[in-house]
This record gives C-alpha cells, structure tokens and sequence, in this order.
C-alpha cells in the first residue's frame, strides 16, 4: 500500500516535472516583420506618449530620469518594476535592433526569446502598424541613456515562474492587428485604434479572470482590484450615452479631466489624463469619442 | 395606545437614521468636508461652462467662483482631515494622513491658484478649450525629449503643470514639481489666461483625488 503510493507520488512529480520542462524548453517564436527603415521622431513620441510609455516607464515621483523604468505597479499577482527603455547598452534598449523593439512591443517577446509579463500591454500594442513601430522606434532612439538596471517582478507562486506565461500565451493572448470598420467613418476607426491600441482602455475597464485575462464578454464594462486598489466604471457606448455623455463633455473631460458636474477624475485616470490625454490632438480626441459614443463623425 | 404611539415613533426615527446612514453616513466633520467639496465642484462646473463656451463668459462669476473655491482650500481643506478621523466610515484614504505634508501642499496649492483664478479673470481666455499641453505639442521639436523642453516656455499658461517641469511624467506628483509651483505667486498667475489658470487648479483637484480619494463609482 505504501509502496503504491510512493509510486504514485514519483509517478506524479516525474509528469509535472516534464511538463514544467516542456513549457520551459517550448520556444516562442515572434513574428516575422518587415519594418520601414524611416520614422518620424514627433509622431513617435505623440504616440509614446498616448500609449503611456512615458507615463508607466519614468519614476517621476522619486525624481528617476525619463524612460529609465522603475515604477512599481502594485496587482494581485505581485509587485511588477517598469524597464529601462533608455538607449543605455547595458540596462536599456540601445543595443537592439527595430525587429526586436517590435517583437517586444508586439508581440510581448523579449530578444532573448522570454515572454513579457501581461501588465506591459503588449496584447494591445499588437494593432500597432508597421509605420507605428517605426515611428516609435525613431523616438525611443532620440531618449538620453541611463545607466540603470532594470528590476525583476517580485511575485509569488506560481506567477513567478516565468515560462508558465507561455500557457497563458497560448490560453487567452489575443494579438491580432488592427482591422479597420468599412462601415463606420475614418474618425470612429481613427477612436477604435486609439481605444483598443495604444490607449489600452481596457487593461483598466474590462474586467479580468483569475489568471489577469481579460473578459471579452464583459469589454468595457468596469472593473475592480486595479493595480493599486481602484476600480473602474462601465465605459460602453450603453452605459456612456445612457449617463448622458455628449461628443462635447467626453472630449472635455478627457482632455481636462474635469467632470459634466465640477467633479474631478480621481484613481488613475487623473494620471491618465495629465500623463496622456491632456497631449492628445483634438482631433484624436474626437475620435476617440465618436467610437466610445459609437456616433458617426 | 400611548406605547404603541411611542414605539411608532421609536420605529420612524430608526427608520431615519438608517436612511441618514445610508446616505453615505455623513454626518459631522465627514458632511463638512462633502459640503465642502460640492461648493468647489458647483464653481468648478460654472467656470468650466463658460470656458467651454457653454455659456457666455463673464469675469464675476469666475471671481465668486474662484473666492469659494479658495474659502474651501489651504488650511480650511486640511482642517477637515484631523488626525483620528480616518476611522469615519468616508472616501478619505488613509495616505491623507500618512502623507500629509504632500497632501498639505496640494491643498496650498490649491489656495493660490484660486487667488490666482480671482486676478486673471478679467484677461478672459486664450482661445477656448484648445489651450493645454496638446496645443504646445505643434512646435515640439524633433525629439522625444523636446516636447519636454518646449513645455516649459508655457505658450499657453501651462508652465509648471505636469509634465512641463520635468518631474511631472510619470505617477504621483513629485515633491519637487509642488514646491516649484508653490514659488510661484497668485500675483504670477495675474497675467495668464484664465482656461491656463483655471486648467492647473483643476488638475491640482484631480492630483488630490488620485492619491487621497477612494473610488467608488
């Protein structure tokens, strides 16, 4: 009896053992792109700056350089450290090539063939195009190096053992480009971009399951447990237009901040208005509008 | 009869108090500080109107709007917070007062920037909600970096805002950015345009709401 089970036991940890092996050896392969030699620096940093690079990779308030990473991001999984994304050899991204960068953005893979942790918002960085990642790319190249090493993730079982990613990879990344509407106008396409790529809205107002997945069936609708302990409100075109949201107060609002009844946004999204929105076009933010309100503009 | 009246009575006023604490459980300093905050939001949503365009602009009710706010800011917002209130059940986080000097400084800031409001009303605004960190983005220069030097010129009254200091890029607000805004003096702000003005004392709202207010929405 006792023997059976000891047998059973070793039988048990061989198989979990060779599955733990398997997901470590199974390799990531990104893919392949092809990126145009040419970026615009200033459409980069718009971009860098709408998609929250500068924002979640600079520790402002403990006076860290631009981009030189270090922020912590509080979840349940653990306490995640944003990279060094200065031209620094050694701790930045200086020595990599534009594949690289747009593995790494794209694709959540670092060059060394690792998967990124989730709460870098690569899955939405994927609607990114070819010219983006250029652009971006031109940009970064134009940040002054720091001399910083980057910090690793503390977290707990079993979220530190970093292959497992690859399961969760495999279980719920969603890393299609972006795919225009033909029935809607250029500007609610322009707002679909923004909100589902770089904005990454929904990494705060969709709600996640247990393994930090977002629901697909619950897009939009709020979420609680954000990093840091906030929650966040229902943002559907139901919800937006029921509360009596027009073109006019959500642009206002997302560029000042300020609220239809004189209240302020608090939680993050104060942050995501000074550090983001308040630099976007007007333009952009009309866009975003229209395809939040879903109106035709 | 007599009981059965007392204990109707007695059934009501539970019936009351349950409805009051429902009602967010505000009562004493708790109620003050919502009191206080609507006050504020009230002017905040009437000067916002008229900058927007909403509704037509007129200097006075930014100055009275801008003397409420002010009567409500500095050491009459701080003095709402004392020490030992944060076991009342209300949206107050707890980092109000583990972090107060930075919470203090937000609350001073605010004060200034609504005597500040008060003396550049009569300049009226620039060009409507077009003003703003997006506006300065045209000329920003070819580098990444750039668009964080030309900020600091504050071509449209943003200077010492967000990002324009350098210290403002990521989360949380530096130290540092609030004393270089507190060098500055309601007198300073006297010849900006109102929206720059009325811009900073409303992020000065939303930097406090992020870090010292719970959401419960």
């Amino acid at each position: 009896m006792t023997r059976l089970f000891l047998l059973l036991i070793s039988a048990l940890i061989t198989v979990a053992g060779a599955l733990a092996l398997a997901v470590v050896l199974w390799p990531l392969q990104p893919p392949t792109s092809t990126i145009p030699p040419n970026g615009d620096v200033a459409r980069g940093a718009y971009l860098a700056r709408m998609a929250g690079c500068i924002a979640c990779h600079t520790n402002a308030s403990a006076g860290g350089a631009p981009l030189a990473g270090g922020l912590a991001l509080q979840t349940d999984f653990g306490t995640f450290y944003s990279a060094n994304l200065t031209t620094d050899g050694e701790f930045g991204i200086g020595n990599w090539t534009v594949e690289q960068f747009a593995a790494a953005v794209r694709a959540g893979i670092s060059p060394g063939g690792t998967p990124y942790y989730p709460a870098f918002p690569y899955p939405f960085y994927a609607k990114f195009s070819d010219q983006d990642i250029a652009d971006l790319w031109a940009a970064f190249r134009t940040v002054p190096p720091v001399s910083l090493p980057s910090r690793q993730p503390d977290l707990s079982f079993p979220y530190n053992f970093r292959p497992g990613l690859k399961l969760w990879r495999g279980l719920f990344l969603d890393s299609k480009p972006f795919e225009i509407n033909a029935d809607k106008s250029a500007s609610w396409n322009r707002g679909k971009f923004i909100v589902t790529g770089p904005g990454h809205c929904g990494a705060c107002h969709t709600p996640r399951n247990l393994a930090g997945a977002r629901q697909v069936a619950l897009r939009f609708h709020g979420a609680e447990g954000l990093p840091g302990g906030g929650r966040s409100p229902s943002i559907t075109s139901a919800r937006l237009n029921k509360a009596g949201w027009t073109m006019e107060s959500l642009k206002y609002a997302l560029k000042t901040g300020i609220l239809p009844d004189g209240d302020t946004f608090g939680g993050t999204m104060g942050e995501v208005v000074r550090d983001g929105l308040s630099f976007v076009s007007d333009e952009d933010l009309t866009a975003i509008a229209a395809y939040l309100l879903d109106k035709e503009q | 009869m007599k009981k059965r009246f007392i204990f109707v009575c007695a059934a009501a006023l539970t019936a009351l108090s349950a409805a009051a604490l429902a009602h967010g459980g505000a009562t004493g300093i708790v109620k003050e500080r919502m009191d206080a905050m609507s006050a504020m939001g009230a002017a905040v949503k009437s000067i916002s109107m008229m900058i927007t365009g909403t509704t037509p602009y007129d200097a006075q009710i930014v100055k009275s709007g801008a003397t409420v706010i002010q009567s409500h800011a500095g050491g009459a917002l701080t003095g709402l917070f004392p020490k030992g209130s944060q076991q009342m059940a209300s949206e107050a986080r707890p980092e109000i007062w583990s972090d107060w000097q930075d919470f203090q400084t937000l609350s001073l800031r605010l004060e200034t920037l609504a005597q500040g409001l008060k003396l550049a009303a009569d300049n009226g605004p620039m060009h409507g909600s077009d003003s703003g960190p997006a506006a300065m983005m045209g000329g920003s220069g070819s580098q990444m970096m750039g668009t964080e030097g030309s900020m600091m010129m504050g071509d449209s009254g943003m200077m010492g805002e967000g990002s324009g200091m350098g210290s403002g890029m990521g989360s949380g607000m530096g130290s540092g950015m609030g004393s270089q805004v507190m060098e500055m003096n309601p007198e300073q702000w006297a010849n900006m345009p109102v929206d720059g003005v009325f811009n900073m004392l409303t992020r000065t709202c939303s930097a406090c709401h992020t870090r010292f207010r719970l959401e419960k929405k």
